[in-house]
């Protein structure tokens, strides 16, 4: 077995992001890897958005054109499988995603193959070696994959620089796969997420509250500090799993992605699902107590400080 | 006098035709049945309780409990406590209403017991005259009573009886109260009628016979001077018409005692004589025959017969009402309504069974009707809202005059709601949170002593070495980063003062006093174990803490889990130490401060003096708030409330008590002696906008501030 | 009906810890032991859809993989109303990967033959958001992952659930029981388990297995293994954050003047 195959994602017609973060990713190991670097995509629109995964460094692009129209996970997993068959990889790689953990591990599972999610560096050293975190991102940890021919990594989305998408030069083959009567699910509707009365994607400054504020109780008191701040009010998730806040104010994966010019982050720890919504603010401050909470390793400027007592202060500053 | 008096008396059945005096045998008997059997039934109904024991206390107790009972009800303490003109009017009722019942007693016992079996009548001379002498006076009094009553309810009318429900809107239809306010005035209308006609009796009597010697009755005698142009036969009418009025007005008020408001003269007389004297203070274990029913009461079956027999005792006075720092914020919540409301259930689900039922239900507990089993929280009953609106601050039940239990009755509700999930998500975590790391804040057990660290002198540990002063610091004290600096300024004076004194550092727990207000009564007993465990095991003499909540439990609540120390708090020690001159700060100070008493050193254990004393000593001006010691007012925290989020926008009740602080003049501290105190009046004054007006002080902090050499000194 | 809900008792590292010398992993002292906030919802979805069947006879079966530290997770899914507990553990076990937690736990839930596996999306101490779908692999269950909203119709045993997607979007699709569903936190607001509940939950049936009980080689497990930890470090210094340093006062004030720098730039 050899060769890095990429899993390409996407929904609705458009090819996801990450897509061309993962080819970004698998040539920095392609070489060392040995064989070629294939990029595959699996849906109905396989053929159509088939061409733009053919990024430099990509030496073949495969298509399985599945019968429905939206993502399936038993469709997607009986493809990827039918994949491994035909290509034999020593490497997949897929997007940390929503689809991927519907399916990859499944396959993981049925096929032993060597298996992480969420990896947020990959090496080779005599078969592939990667990074992922551990203890909620406090550390990390690094692993490799012993008597495993095929290794199948999730990657995290956001960290890799996607390539540039191809014009249609490099080759792009069907792959055949009987998915016919293979869905396991139905689908009956896509919901949008409903609008809230702000739309925190169009603020500029971002005043962002986790669960270190502790009590429903609290939330006023930065309604009326972000006011004063001229700062418009974000949460993450257990704000809103809680019911405290209407879900348009929730910033991650799951939430809004903004890129504010400045996000303002009290009593966040960082999880991977809220980086992914504001990693790419221009200047993050985190003010958390404590000191390892991973978000200050995206944050340009923290403070382990309690956020209520630096709160306290800003409502002095700010008179 | 005395030689006219062999002559003086009067005829009992005035012309009077033999069936008639059978008929009013008659009456009297049945009235007294319908007497009796209206004290039975609810004894029946108290029965069907099982929540806790029957009879409440050992029956051999019970003659001691009833003069108890009774000297409080004689002085009236209770009852005129914070209402001069209530309690001065009630006692005009009580003693006019007693003796002129007593009255009828002496004289039905001559007439039917001494006179016909012995033959000898005692109603007549001395004794007679004597007798009218005092009825005169008492029925005077009693009138004077009732009518102050009437001018209470009708022109002062004070905010506790207006019997508006904060649990219920005005459109609700449990809103309407107007049967108890029928109810009340029938009572007093009927107490005055009853009194009356007896004076115009005795005045058609006097008009008719003219004795002579009316001026011992004198209330008669005024009748008499009014009535007295009438003719004969005119007054010997009316003596006939009004005797039998009066006479079966009494006897029907008699047989409706147990059923109407007069109920309880002898439901509150009882409810006085088994007042728990640690209501509140101690709450009560799950009895172990009830281990495996669901904790706490939802239906009228869970509770206990003494509860249900509190339900029946209330006489509205309202005294609670008044006292409840949550209604008085606004709260859906008044201890009244929710006693009234359980009583209104309770009455409504019982069904005697007749008069086989009751006597079978005297003698056997019995098995319960479905009204007994429905809950009693819900939209309809004692809202959820209304439970958890409680900080079981125990102004209730310090305030009712009748000794009813009100908030242990609230906390029984809470354990019930907290074992069906009926509690607030963030109270929820809390608990959560003290389960897992044993203090309310969620940090690693080893941090607990950390707020040592930044003392210059090592604190030891008592767990590993004997220590004199074993100093339980709580959650607050350890934790709190305001109330850290308070600790540390006690660790200091205690060190200055050459105390031997150590911490449990990681082996102390919450102390689960607030926990078990909450209702999680298992994790109050495993708190409580644990920490009960790790103190049985050190070598000390005493144990001080400055959290009241702490000092509480470990007090009043700990020795029934079999722990028995003694228990003091950091005013007490503190003052011993400036008292012996240990701590050198007599009359450095000079500020004018006030100081709150919070509700678990002062209400619940009784310690008003100590800080008071210590302000004394410093040289401090204290001035009062109106409501002060027993009647101190709730910063809000107790009962869990602490954890639990306020509506926004309502007045918080630690803003009410900071607005009455200021509103006294020239106060420039606010004096605490409680970590919780801490947090949430200095937040209460931020809050209200009263930053420049007052500052907080903890009470060590002043004393640290007076240990400062006087050179040094600040002014202030 | 029969629904079986694995859980996992996970590790919060404190906030000052140490890692053991050999660097193999964090020194046990400095962890704090919870139930994984995820199970906390697959277990009230379990309960709920037990509350909402008709008759009787329904069952909420809760396993895990771990020792004994994870009997105190099991305990609180019994207080709040699981019918039995099973956990499984055996000594080669410590250091499972998720690929063979997954296949123990599908040894032990075959035996069940459950109408619903009801996982959470992920754990929060390992965060692979894997076991479930590995799970439903082995088992060649149908499955959804990061459901939001469950709707269990028991008389045609089919679930409509709302799946998840990036940026809020939610799909509605339908699947056939049995099936395994991982939950997702705020479809629910998981009930409190009392103390008392949590002692009498003691007297329920927690049944402890080991690999030979259900029928497993240690070496398949070995075999199943995705991946080996080979070191475990805090991350690098020098690409975190610049540190505001000093009192509160001026953590503030920096604040203040790096907002002002920044939006008026
Ligand atoms: C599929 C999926 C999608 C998700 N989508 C999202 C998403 O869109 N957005 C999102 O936010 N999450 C999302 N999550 C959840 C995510 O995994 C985390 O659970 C969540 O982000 C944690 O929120 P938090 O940082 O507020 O809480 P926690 O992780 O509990 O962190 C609280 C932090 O506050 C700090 N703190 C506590 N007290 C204080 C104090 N007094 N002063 C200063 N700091 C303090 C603590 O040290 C801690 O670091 C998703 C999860 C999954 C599985
Ligand atoms: S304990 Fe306090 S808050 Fe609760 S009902 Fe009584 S007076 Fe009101
Ligand atoms: S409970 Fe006590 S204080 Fe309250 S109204 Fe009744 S009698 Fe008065």
């Amino acid at each position: 077995m050899s060769g890095v195959l990429v899993i390409a994602e996407s929904r609705r017609g458009e090819l996801r992001e990450v897509s061309l973060e993962l080819v970004t990713a698998a040539r920095e190991v392609a070489e060392a890897a040995g064989g070629q670097l294939k990029v595959a995509i699996i849906g109905a629109d396989a053929e159509q958005v088939g061409p733009q995964l053919g990024a430099e460094g990509v030496d073949e692009v495969l298509t399985v054109t599945a019968p429905q129209q939206h993502f399936e996970a038993h469709v997607w997993q009986k493809a990827l499988e039918a994949l491994i068959d035909s290509e034999q990889p020593s490497l997949i790689l897929a997007g940390h995603t929503i689809d991927s953990l519907g399916f990859a591990p499944a396959t993981a599972a049925r096929r032993a193959l060597g298996f992480a999610t969420d990896v947020t560096a990959i090496s080779w050293a005599d078969g592939p070696r990667a990074v992922r975190g551990a203890y909620g991102d406090k550390l990390h940890s690094e692993l490799e994959f012993p008597g495993k021919e095929c290794t199948l990594l999730t990657v995290r989305p956001g960290l890799f620089s996607p390539a540039t998408p191809g014009e249609g030069s490099v080759p792009v083959r069907a792959v055949e796969a009987n998915l016919e009567n293979v869905a396991r699910t139905e689908h009956i509707e896509f919901v949008e997420a409903t609008a809230g009365d702000v739309d925190i994607t169009k603020a500029e400054f971002l005043l962002s509250i986790g669960r270190g504020v502790e009590d429903k109780d609290n939330i006023p008191r930065f309604e009326q500090l972000a006011e004063r701040f001229g700062a418009t009010l974000s949460v993450s998730r257990p704000l809103v799993d809680a019911g405290w806040m209407p879900s348009a104010r929730q910033v991650g994966q799951s939430g809004k992605t903004v890129k504010p010019r400045v996000y303002l982050a009290f009593g966040i720890s960082g999880a991977v699902q809220h980086l992914a919504g504001m990693r790419n603010a221009d200047t993050i401050i985190a003010v958390n107590t404590d000191p390892e909470a991973p978000i200050f390793s995206v944050a340009h400027y923290g403070a382990v400080a309690d956020l209520f007592e630096v709160a306290d202060e800003l409502e002095q500053a700010l008179g | 006098m005395f030689l006219l008096a062999a002559t003086k008396s009067r005829p009992v059945f005035w012309h009077f035709t033999t069936p008639l005096k059978v008929l009013w045998y008659v009456l009297a008997v049945l009235s007294v049945l319908v007497f009796l059997y209206g004290v039975a039934r609810p004894i029946v109904k108290w029965r069907r309780g099982h929540g806790g024991p029957w009879p409440p206390y050992p029956w051999r107790e019970l003659p001691r409990r009833l003069a108890t009972g009774l000297r409080l009800l004689l002085s009236h303490a209770t009852i005129a406590r914070r209402d001069h003109l209530a309690g001065w009017a009630h006692r005009g009722i009580f003693y006019g209403f007693i003796v002129l019942f007593a009255g009828t007693v002496v004289l039905g016992f001559n007439t039917d017991f001494t006179d016909p079996v012995f033959g000898w009548n005692y109603f007549h001379g001395n004794f007679y005259l004597a007798y009218k002498e005092t009825l005169n006076v008492l029925g005077t009094v009693l009138i004077a009573g009732v009518l102050a009553m009437m001018v209470r309810r009708a022109l002062i009318r004070p905010r506790k009886l207006d019997y508006a429900r904060p649990d219920r809107n005005s459109d609700d239809s449990q809103f309407d109260r107007r049967v108890y306010e029928v109810g009340d005035w029938a009572f007093v209308v009927i107490l005055l009628v009853i009194a009356l006609t007896g004076f115009v009796l005795e005045g058609v009597r006097i008009a008719m016979d003219a004795p002579g010697y009316a001026g011992t009755q004198f209330g008669g005698w005024v009748v008499a001077q009014i009535i007295g142009g009438l003719s004969h036969s005119t007054l010997a009418g009316l003596r006939h018409g009004l005797w039998w009025f009066h006479g079966l007005l009494a006897i029907a008020f008699v047989a409706s005692i147990p059923y109407t408001k007069a109920a309880h003269m002898l439901t509150s007389y009882l409810s006085l004589s088994l007042r728990d004297r640690l209501a509140g203070k101690r709450l009560r274990a799950i009895p172990p025959e009830r281990a495996d029913l669901p904790a706490g009461y939802g239906a009228l079956s869970d509770f206990s017969p003494l509860h249900l027999m509190n339900l029946d005792a209330c006489t509205k006075c309202g005294k609670c009402h008044e006292a409840c720092p949550a209604n008085a914020t606004g709260r859906p919540l008044s201890p009244r309504d929710v006693i009234l409301e359980l009583r209104e259930q309770a009455n409504h689900a019982f069904t005697a069974g007749g008069i086989g039922g009751v006597l079978g239900g005297l003698i056997n507990e019995q098995a319960n009707g479905d009204g007994f089993t429905a809950g009693v929280i819900g939209e309809d009953g004692v809202r959820t809202e209304t439970v958890w609106s409680c900080m079981q601050c125990n102004a209730c039940v310090e305030a009712c005059p009748v000794g009813i239990e009100q908030a242990p009755i609230i906390n029984q509700l809470r354990r019930r709601l907290v074992e069906e999930g009926e509690l607030d998500a963030n109270l929820q975590s809390v608990l959560q949170v003290i389960h897992k790391s044993g203090n309310s804040f969620g940090e690693n057990r080893r941090k607990r002593g950390r707020w040592t660290q930044e003392l210059e002198f090592q604190v030891k540990d008592a767990r590993k070495e004997p220590v004199d002063v074993l100093w339980f610091v709580g959650d607050y004290a350890s934790f709190d980063p305001r109330s850290q600096k308070v600790t540390r300024a006690l660790a200091r004076l205690f060190q200055e003062a050459s105390v031997d004194f150590g911490i449990l550092y990681d082996g102390e727990r919450n102390s689960g006093n607030d926990v078990r207000r909450i209702g999680e009564e298992g994790l109050f007993e495993s708190l409580a174990e644990q920490n009960i465990a790790t103190i049985e095991k050190c070598e000390f003499n005493r144990i001080v803490t400055s959290d009241p909540h702490s000092l509480n439990t470990l007090r009043n609540e700990y020795p029934d889990l079999g722990a028995s120390w003694t228990v003091a708090h950091h005013t007490t020690l503190l003052r011993e130490l400036i008292e012996s001159g240990r701590l050198d700060v007599k009359g450095r100070l000079s500020y004018r401060v006030t100081y709150h008493d919070p509700c678990h050193l002062g209400r619940f254990n009784g310690e008003y003096d100590h800080p008071r004393r210590i302000l004394e000593l410093l040289g401090c001006t204290l001035v009062e708030m109106p409501r002060n010691r027993d009647n101190s007012f709730c910063c809000g925290a107790g009962g869990g409330r602490i954890w639990i989020p306020d509506t926004p926008g309502q007045e918080r009740p630690s803003e009410n008590r900071i607005r009455e602080a200021v509103s006294l003049p020239g106060v420039e501290l606010f004096v605490v002696s409680c970590p919780k105190d801490v947090t949430m009046y200095e937040d209460a004054i931020k809050t209200s906008g009263n930053a420049e007006r007052i500052q907080l002080r903890e009470l060590t902090e002043l004393i640290e501030e007076a240990l400062v050499p006087a050179t040094q000194l600040v002014p202030a | 009906m029969k629904i079986v809900v694995p859980v996992k008792q996970v590790a919060a590292l404190d906030e000052e810890f140490e890692l053991l010398d050999d660097g193999s992993g964090v020194d046990p002292d400095f962890l704090e032991w919870d139930l994984n906030e995820w199970d906390t919802f697959s277990m009230e979805a379990a309960l709920q859809i037990r509350e909402n069947a008709d008759g009787d006879g329904h069952e909420v079966v809760v396993v895990t993989v771990g020792d004994e530290e994870a009997e105190e997770g099991l305990l609180s899914c019994l207080a709040k109303g699981a019918d039995r507990a099973l956990r499984i553990w055996d000594e080669s076990l410590q250091g499972a990967d998720v690929l063979a937690v997954a296949k123990v736990l599908a040894a032990a839930v075959e035996r069940e033959s459950p109408d619903l596996v009801l996982c959470g999306v992920q754990s929060s101490d390992a965060v692979y958001g894997a076991t479930g779908v590995a799970l439903a692999g082995y088992l060649d269950l149908p499955h959804v992952a990061v459901v939001k909203g469950l709707d269990y119709d028991a008389a045609q045993a089919t679930a409509t659930v709302e799946r998840e997607l990036e940026g809020g979007l939610v799909e509605v699709l339908r699947v056939e029981a049995p099936a395994l569903l991982t939950i997702q936190t705020g479809i629910n607001e998981p009930r409190y388990a009392t103390l008392r509940a949590i002692k009498q939950a003691r007297e329920k049936p927690l049944q402890v297995s080991d690999l030979a009980d259900l029928g497993l080689e240690e070496d398949a497990v070995g075999q199943a293994a995705g991946s080996r930890a080979v070191a475990l470090k805090p991350p690098e210094p020098g690409e975190g954050a610049e540190m505001l340093n000093g009192s509160p006062a001026a953590v503030a004030a920096r604040i203040v003047e790096i907002v002002q720098e920044r939006m008026s730039g």
